[in-house]
């Protein structure tokens, strides 16, 4: 008997890598992939040790019942199947030694099930979730059992054939989960931090630029789950439903059609189309579909799994992306979708179809003229790059100059960098949108045309660094457009400004007793890492900052980005309303902003509330007072 | 039905870049509704009518030819040649000449129908009919039934374009038929002054200089004339004449009726 456990480990080990490879084979249906294996093995302990747990520590609960649970069961079974060695089988100490793993097992799985019973939190999963805390700690209770009577020398008693066949109850119902049930994301999440599809977002670094389309691919975007390459099928199936990014969802808490980790579950489904039921919180005021029981249909459309109105209520925010323990990549699967959408079938939302075009046709999504972006600063004697063809700062001044509420912030940020003498310029009637709305909306197509465009002209130009007050445009500059050919120093202008008064060039006054409190845009913070600049103006000015819950990489987005405000989809309330009570909540009399479509979405909030006021309108106030 | 839109090299209306008119974007989205379409360019080239194939467009047959010539005769000749029930135009161009001429030329020469300003266009009741939802002046709308073959231009108030497509487009073909023979377009014997477009506020003709704000508003909206809405439903003709004729009076057209009796 004293085989038995060790045998029962191998069996578990059989079935586990059975049903693992059953999964594999749908992994592989999906496209191919360049994966370095080679390195990606090397980094697994460092991904998983290190930035995993980085994430999974949020929670501290949650970090501490895994370590337990998973440490205890791998440590457990590992030693329980090494026992078939003769030398460790008999000997009771060693058996002690497997009875202590087996009993932190055990105590990790209380820990499973304390967090699930009576009541478990809304976010996380039900269905076959409920049924884990059991299995583990059947397994783990008869192994303890089972150990300790071997430890004890009592090698075959009837007690310790039940307990075995406890464990075994446990055991094998843990590796035949593996392929459909809550197990699937320790095989799936371990090969997928291999088979990273973004390696470069490890070691706290940032890799958030979307992927070039080849528009001369025979489908563009994703149709099927079969579209996407196959280690995302793989990340998609190491979810573990913890529901963190429905919690961080700022469509999700709007009462849109969406929920990140129901979308990831839709497109595992929509693989087999045997997947057992989702038992999670629902897209919150779902459209009605019709999901067909084919494997690999279509995904998206209201006669499919993915009602149209989920795929666009996304804002691309990438907070779902931030909180996943799993690391998983729900902006790029929304973006891919996205493109099929709106270049295969020309569904994009309805108010785009005149945006797009007129962004094609005019390099504007207005469709004003490009020589009028420069109205905003009628009076100011902007310079213009073409007249002088050099310059040490390129200022890009984005969308936002067409909107006269965000025309006052470039007046400021202009009247700033004149008093700093800094020597700068403008495109003027030369510069287009980057093409970053086009292709949130999918139009890949219009932005590839727009990008080229862009590089093309900043190519005739020589300057220092460019800097915006556009962190959509930033990341544009800074991180798409180096596929095309752009490399330049982008600087927001939030940086900027914080290096000028450091520098003392720039001599902030006193905004004594103003509380402030700041609005990280995503696209400059969670996209970009850059959250510290801003906040170092304010108190360099003298403003109480005060924080929000959410700040930093972690914030809430104001629902502008990924083109939400033009899909507009219904939902219970406005994205930047939340946003807004969550400001009013810190007591602050002014929200500072460094974004033009921050600005906007906040601006738009009715009733009493805190002022709306960028960090360079903040900083020239100072400036005024002291001087 | 076999449909056929007139495609223009069109100018975006702010950037000048080449586009599809809006117009025609129009069009195709009411011709896919309704039967089996191409699309028909004459011009030097087919890039700016090319458009249409990302709006659903699946052939485009491109008339070469020269840069200068008339497109009339190519196009008439490709039409006699194609016979379709029913051609579908933009009321006007966008860019270029814009004079709304071209769809006229075409049907008199094909000695077909043409039923201007188009919102709405449904198979009719009996074969070989098509009803027409007609725009007029003020949001009226006309219901026509129209035998085909016909030749109907679409108005700005038809639904709004589909979205362009690149993928779409990429399955869309054009054929090109080259060495179209074509005749010089004639001089416009009127020069023509260009200038870059202007906004200017709407004259209101019939706003007085004096009284108060209100009173001015309210007569430059016919917001109290209005009240007694001139619209006679199925008149008499002699209603409708004296309708018309008190109308003609009223704006000074014709004289101030006569008294009967004359005066003593």
């Amino acid at each position: 008997m004293t085989y038995a456990l060790p045998v029962l480990v191998f069996v578990m080990v059989a079935l586990a890598t059975a049903q693992a490879l059953r999964r594999a084979a749908w992994w592989r249906q999906g496209a191919a992939a360049e994966v370095a294996w080679g390195p990606g093995l090397l980094a697994l302990p460092r991904r998983y040790l290190v930035d995993v747990h980085h994430v999974v520590a949020r929670d501290a609960y949650a970090s501490r019942m895994h370590a337990v649970v998973a440490g205890g069961l791998i440590v457990a079974t590992v030693l329980a199947g090494l026992a078939i060695l003769p030398s460790l089988g008999g000997s009771r100490l060693y058996w002690a030694i497997v009875a202590l793993a087996f009993g932190v097992t055990a105590a990790g799985s209380l820990l499973v099930g304390a967090r699930r019973y009576p009541a478990k939190p809304r976010r996380l999963s039900g269905g076959r979730f409920q049924i884990l805390p059991f299995l583990l700690l059947a397994y783990a209770l008869g192994g303890l059992a089972g150990a300790l009577l071997l430890a004890l020398g009592a090698a075959s008693t009837p007690a310790l054939i039940a307990a075995l066949a406890l464990s075994g109850v446990g055991g094998l119902g843990l590796a035949y989960e593996v392929r459909r049930g809550p197990m699937r994301h320790a095989v799936a999440g371990a090969l997928h931090l291999v088979a990273h599809p973004r390696p470069g977002r490890f070691r706290s670094r940032l890799d958030t630029a979307l992927a070039p389309l080849d528009l001369d691919a025979a489908r563009l975007g994703a149709e099927t789950p079969a579209d996407f390459t196959w280690n995302r099928l793989l990340s998609y199936d190491s979810c573990i439903q913890c529901g963190r990014c429905e919690t961080a969802c700022p469509a999700f808490a709007a009462g849109q059609p969406l929920n990140p980790k129901r979308l990831i579950q839709d497109l595992v489904a929509g693989m087999t189309a045997d997947e057992p039921p989702y038992a999670g919180s629902p897209y919150p005021n779902a459209r009605e579909v019709d999901p067909p029981a084919a494997p690999l249909a279509r995904l998206i459309g209201p006669d499919a799994r993915i009602h149209p109105d989920t795929l666009w209520a996304c804002t691309t925010c990438r907070a779902c992306v931030e909180e996943c323990p799993m690391m998983i990549e729900h902006v790029d699967a929304i973006v891919s979708l996205r493109r099929n959408e709106t270049m295969e079938f020309a569904r994009p939302p309805e108010k785009a179809a005149d945006i797009l075009s007129d962004l094609r046709g005019a390099g504007e999504p207005g469709g004003r003229a490009l020589s009028a972006r420069t109205d905003f600063a009628a009076g100011l004697d902007l310079p213009v790059i073409s007249a002088r063809g050099e310059a040490d700062v390129l200022l890009w001044l984005g969308e936002g100059a067409y909107d006269l509420r965000y025309g006052r912030t470039l007046r400021a940020l202009v009247r700033l960098m004149r008093d700093a003498g800094v020597d700068f310029a403008v495109l003027g009637a030369e510069e287009r949108d980057t093409g970053d709305l086009a292709r949130r909306l999918g139009d890949e197509a219009t932005y590839q045309q727009l990008a080229r465009a862009n590089v093309e002209t900043l190519g005739r130009y020589r300057f220092g660094r460019i800097v915006t007050a556009d962190p959509h445009a930033l990341h544009a500059l800074r991180n798409e457009y180096r596929v095309f050919g752009g490399e330049w120093t982008v600087v927001h202008h939030t940086a900027l400004l914080l290096e000028l008064i450091e520098a003392g060039r720039l001599k902030p006054g006193v905004l004594g007793g103003l509380s402030v409190t700041y609005h990280d845009p995503c696209y400059l913070g969670r996209y970009n890492g850059e959250t510290e600049a801003p906040r170092k103006v304010l108190d360099l000015i003298g403003a109480s900052r005060v924080e929000m819950a959410r700040s930093g990489r972690r914030s809430m987005c104001c629902g502008g980005g990924g083109g939400a405000p033009i899909s507009d989809v219904a939902g219970d309330r406005r994205i930047p309303d939340i946003r807004m009570g969550q400001a009013i909540e810190t007591g602050a009399a002014v929200v500072a902003v460094a974004c033009p479509t921050c600005t906007a979405m906040l601006e738009g909030v009715t009733g009493v509330r805190p002022d709306v006021k960028d960090i360079a309108e903040l900083l020239l106030a100072s400036m005024e007072l002291g001087a | 039905m076999k449909i056929v839109v007139l495609l223009s090299a069109g100018a975006h209306p702010v950037s000048s870049a080449p586009v599809l008119p809006r117009l025609e974007a129009q069009a195709l989205r009411l011709a896919l509704a309704l039967g089996e379409t191409t699309g028909l360019h004459a011009g030097p080239s087919a890039a700016p009518a090319a458009d249409a194939l990302g709006h659903g467009l699946g052939l485009l047959t491109h008339l070469a030819t020269r840069e200068g010539d008339d497109p009339i005769p190519a196009l008439v000749a490709a039409l006699k040649a194609e016979t379709p029930d029913l051609v579908l135009a933009g009321r006007r161009g966008q860019g270029g000449e814009e004079t709304g001429l071209a769809p006229y030329a075409v049907a008199a020469a094909l000695g077909v129908t043409i039923v201007a300003d188009a919102v709405a266009l449904a198979p009719g009741a009996a074969p070989g009919s098509l009803v027409v939802e007609q725009a007029l002046p003020k949001g009226a709308r006309r219901r026509l039934v129209v035998r085909l073959p016909a030749l109907v231009t679409v108005h700005p108030g038809a639904p709004a374009p589909g979205a362009y497509a690149y993928g779409v487009a990429r399955r869309g073909r054009v054929d090109t038929i080259w060495g179209v023979a074509g005749s010089a377009a004639e001089p416009n014997p009127i020069a023509v002054e260009e200038r870059p477009y202007r906004p200017r506020p709407k004259l209101m003709r019939s706003a007085p200089g004096t009284g108060s704000a209100a009173e001015r508003l309210a007569a430059a909206t016919g917001g109290m004339a209005s009240s007694g809405a001139n619209v006679l439903v199925q008149p008499t003709p002699d209603e409708a004449a004296r309708a018309i004729l008190e109308h003609l009076r009223r704006i000074g057209v014709l004289a101030p009726a006569v008294a009967n009796k004359p005066a003593a």
